[in-house]
């Protein structure tokens, strides 16, 4: 059989709190009672029940400041508190201020109900009736002192003396005197032997006497008993004085006694009826006041109790409601409000459960993310990814490089924007943007365009992307500039087109040659002037042309042959200075810019002068008025790498559109005896030491190159 | 010869409270014996309850005070009870002294004439005087409202009608 916890309403505290106000309000009870031994702890009973009001009172209303500050702050739960504290308040003051207010009512009309008019008559008429007994009693002892008065008259003290025993004996009083007015005693007699002196009388009898000539009145004698104490005037001359003592029969004693009593006790009662409606109508006030206030704090600790766990509720919800899951409330009780705690618990534990497993989830596809990211950012093919509607989401660093443009700081923008503000990148992107739009499909296209390092090719690729109810969310655009391969392709092709051409030209030169030469030498003897000479001119054409094709296939030899660098550290500058030398004889009007006149680059000599040749006949040849060249130096970065970029300006015809996009291709020349090989030699020579060359299309004067070499040192200016 | 008195001390002032005029010793044999005269003075309030069968009751305290520099040590103290009662139907006031007697009086007047003479019998003994030394007395009387009925006694507290009470006096005594 389980047992079952028996658990008390309340606190010991509040138990203790209303058995003292009990127990101090039955002893304030006990108290107003007139037999009560309490009476004489009244007034202490009535302080110490004030202040425990006083005190009650104060706790109540630092319960209730709390509780309106708390309201104030709105803190959980302080409004709930307050609609029961109030309810609880209305509900317990209505029915005891009704109850107070009769009670009062009842209270003051009891006590009116103990007095009335005919009361007070009777009570005056049994006072008066008592009274006149008494006088009449008296009236009849001042008769008989006064007849023994008489005869006394005239005596000597002597026979006063003798006579004052038989006066006591008929009389039947307690005690007969006689004194002088000088209060010497004359003579006595008393019923009670053991009395030497008589009860002589004080100075304010004797003042009496001597104003009256005579005294009578009832005197409190020994054992609660009462006497009439008289005394007359012996002589007319006042000189001696006859004080007789009578007794008051005990039952008239009691009887006079008690209705004095009660006349006293009523009168009392009476007066009091004021005060009485006031103590009664106080007492019941502090009852009320005790049991009302110690009701309300009681409350108030009760109610905190039963909202205690709402509150924590409230805040547990709140903490939740932040994203705080960890919340763990204390269960209090085992009823109602502790299954819904449990239950919260329950719930605040499964949340934080599923937050934690959907924490991993997203912590594992931001490390996903991240991963792709870092391989995105990493691969050498530019990747710009758009939202449905063609703005830009992300673009990785390959597209800043190859496109030179920080397309990730334009994230949000469409292409088109991005095309107004660079306008060099403007044919590119629109062309993708277009792309974009038309496609359904993945799409790859190659574009060629004419970038800020000369003209570009890129290879795009275009996919769109589609969510799973296959509505177009976006579109990712893989592209990469193959500029460098489709020009390696391209030398590659044409270097296997000149060793071949060089291999099955040139053998069979020689046999031309010789044999021309052969025919010259045989035939030239026996023909005729005229025919011998026209002989000679021939084989003399045949011998020069072999020798132009010989130089030929030399130059694409030379052309299609590996290099063979011999890598040193050279002054670019001093190299500069060194070929602007040879060419000023010619006449060609040098200006130079350098930043710097110490530039050291790791590279064959050799083929750097030859790149600086062929610029300079190229330059040369393409000017008819005087040719006047400007040469640059300065240092550039590029992808953390220094470079010197070397820029060579003549004031030629210039290229025109067509001739830039061939510029550098092998047997492109617009020369009548070019061979088209020289800047398809200098870009070979420059992409062979690290460098790049390209079109400096910015240049209106004459024609512009500009070519980029990795520096090993590039000084300051001296 | 004991010889004392010369000016009172701080008294309280009050529409109804009493008033301590003199204080004196008198050598007796065996010590000092106490006199004093208080004059009582009654308001219409306590005339009307007494007339009505209220008790009225006065403490009086006699001390004798040996000054010191931070505080006076008592020597002596003695308290007397005085009660004064109207009895309805002798039409007497009676009144009950310190000593277990009561003496009754045909007007009030004469009763708080014979109240206001207090003369304690209980002497100071000799020894606790020491001559050439100078002492205070200090008379009170205080009006004991706790010997009031019940239902008065809040009110007694609050109504100067019941401020009968003195405050102390005090008179310089040199031997």
């Amino acid at each position: 059989m389980a047992h079952s916890k028996i658990k008390l309403p309340a606190s010991a505290t509040i138990i203790l709190l209303f058995g003292f106000v009990l127990l101090s309000l039955q002893l304030m009870s006990s108290a107003t009672q007139e037999s009560s031994e309490l009476g004489e702890m009244y007034s202490w009973l009535l302080v110490i029940n004030t202040l425990g009001s006083v005190i009650l009172l104060g706790l109540v209303a630092f319960n209730a400041y709390s509780l309106v500050r708390e309201l104030k702050k709105k803190e959980a739960g302080s409004r709930l508190t307050t609609r029961m504290v109030s309810l609880f308040v209305l509900l317990a003051l209505a029915p005891a201020a009704i109850v107070f207010y009769f009670s009062v009512q009842f209270l003051h009309q009891g006590i009116d109900s103990w007095f009335n008019v005919e009361i007070d008559r009777a009570m005056d008429d049994a006072l008066e009736l008592s009274q006149s007994s008494l006088n009449q009693r008296m009236n009849w002892h001042i008769k008989q002192t006064k007849q023994m008065a008489d005869q006394l008259r005239d005596k000597s003290e002597a026979l006063i003396a003798m006579e004052v025993g038989s006066l006591w004996a008929d009389s039947g009083a307690l005690e007969i005197a006689v004194f002088s007015n000088q209060g010497r005693v004359l003579a006595s007699s008393s019923v009670n032997p053991s009395d030497i002196l008589p009860h002589l009388p004080d100075e304010q009898i004797w003042l009496l006497l001597r104003q009256n000539k005579e005294y009578f009145a009832f005197d409190p004698g020994d054992n609660d008993e009462m006497l009439v104490r008289i005394i007359v005037a012996i002589e007319a001359d006042q000189s001696r004085f006859l004080q007789v003592l009578f007794p008051i029969p005990v039952r008239v004693t009691d009887l006079a006694d008690s209705i004095e009593f009660a006349f006293i006790r009523y009168q009392e009662m009476n007066f009091l009826r004021d005060s009485l409606k006031t103590s009664f109508s106080l007492i019941l006030l502090l009852v009320l006041l005790l049991s009302l206030l110690a009701a309300i704090w009681v409350a108030f600790i009760s109610i905190r109790n039963i909202v205690a766990p709402v509150k924590e509720l409230v805040k547990g919800t709140q903490a939740v409601a932040d994203g705080d899951y960890q919340q763990q409330l204390p269960v209090m009780n085992q009823d109602d409000l502790g299954f819904l705690v449990e239950s919260f618990n329950q719930m605040t534990r499964r949340i934080a459960r599923s937050r934690d497993e959907t924490r991993a989830a997203g912590l594992e596809v931001e490390n996903q993310r991240a991963y792709l990211e870092t391989i995105l950012a990493n691969l050498t093919a530019g990747v710009i990814s758009f939202d449905a509607a063609f703005y830009i989401r992300t673009a990785n660093q390959a597209a800043y490089r190859i496109l030179h443009i920080p397309v990730s700081h334009f994230v949000g923008e469409t292409l088109p924007t991005l095309a107004t503000m660079h306008s060099e990148l403007a044919e590119v992107l629109n062309a993708i943007q277009s792309l974009l739009e038309k496609a359904d499909d993945i799409w790859e296209q190659r574009i060629v365009f004419l970038g800020p390092n000369g003209r570009q090719e890129l290879l795009c690729r275009g996919t769109p992307l589609f969510s799973q109810h296959g509505a177009r969310t976006g579109a990712v655009v893989v592209f990469d500039d193959v500029t460098d391969l489709i020009q390696a392709q391209k030398n590659a092709a044409w270097g296997e087109v000149a060793r071949r051409l060089a291999h099955e030209i040139k053998n069979p030169l020689t046999p031309i040659q010789l044999s021309a030469e052969r025919l010259q030498h045989k035939l030239s003897k026996e023909l005729q002037d005229g025919s011998a000479e026209f002989l000679q001119r021939g084989t003399r054409t045949i011998v020069q042309q072999v020798e132009a094709m010989k130089r030929m296939v030399d130059d694409f030899s030379e052309y299609a042959r590996p290099s063979k660098k011999q890598v040193e550290k050279i002054n670019l500058v001093d190299l500069i200075q060194e070929v602007m030398a040879l060419y000023l004889p010619s006449g060609i009007i040098f200006s130079t810019a350098f930043a710097s006149n110490r530039v050291l680059v790791e590279a064959d000599p050799v083929s750097l002068r030859q790149v600086l040749h062929n610029l300079i006949k190229n330059a040369q040849e393409a000017t008819t008025a005087p040719c006047r060249i400007e040469i640059k130096i300065a240092k550039v970065s590029r992808n953390n790498t220094d470079y010197v970029e070397l820029g060579i300006y003549d004031n030629g015809n210039g290229l025109n559109a067509e001739q830039l996009e061939t510029i550098f291709d092998p047997y492109v020349t617009s020369k009548a005896k070019g061979t088209g090989l020289g800047l398809a030699i200098v870009k070979k020579i420059v992409e062979e030491h690290g460098g790049v060359i390209w079109v400096d299309t910015s240049y209106n004067g004459g024609a512009g190159f500009l070519l980029q070499l990795p520096v090993f040192e590039f000084g300051n200016f001296k | 010869m004991i010889c004392l008195q010369i000016a009172p001390g701080v008294a309280e002032a009050g529409d109804y409270s009493a008033r301590i005029e003199y204080a004196d010793l008198e050598h007796v044999d065996g010590g000092y014996d106490v006199h004093a005269h208080i004059d009582y003075r009654l308001s219409p309030t306590a005339k009307e309850a007494l007339h009505k069968g209220v008790r009225l009751t006065w403490d009086v305290t006699i001390e004798l005070r040996q000054p010191g520099a931070l505080w006076d040590t008592i020597i002596h103290k003695h308290k007397l009870t005085y009660s004064l009662q109207f009895h309805a139907l002798l039409n007497q006031y009676v009144v009950q002294t310190p000593f277990d007697r009561s003496e009754m009086f045909l007007t009030l007047s004469a009763a708080m004439n014979f109240m206001a003479a207090v003369h304690d019998s209980t002497p100071i003994p000799a020894e606790r005087v020491t001559a050439g030394t100078p002492y205070l007395l200090a008379v009170k009387t205080q009006f004991n409202r706790e010997q009031l009925p019940i239902p008065l006694r809040p009110v007694a507290y609050l109504d100067n009608h019941w401020f009968l009470s003195s405050a102390w006096h005090t008179w310089p005594i040199q031997k």
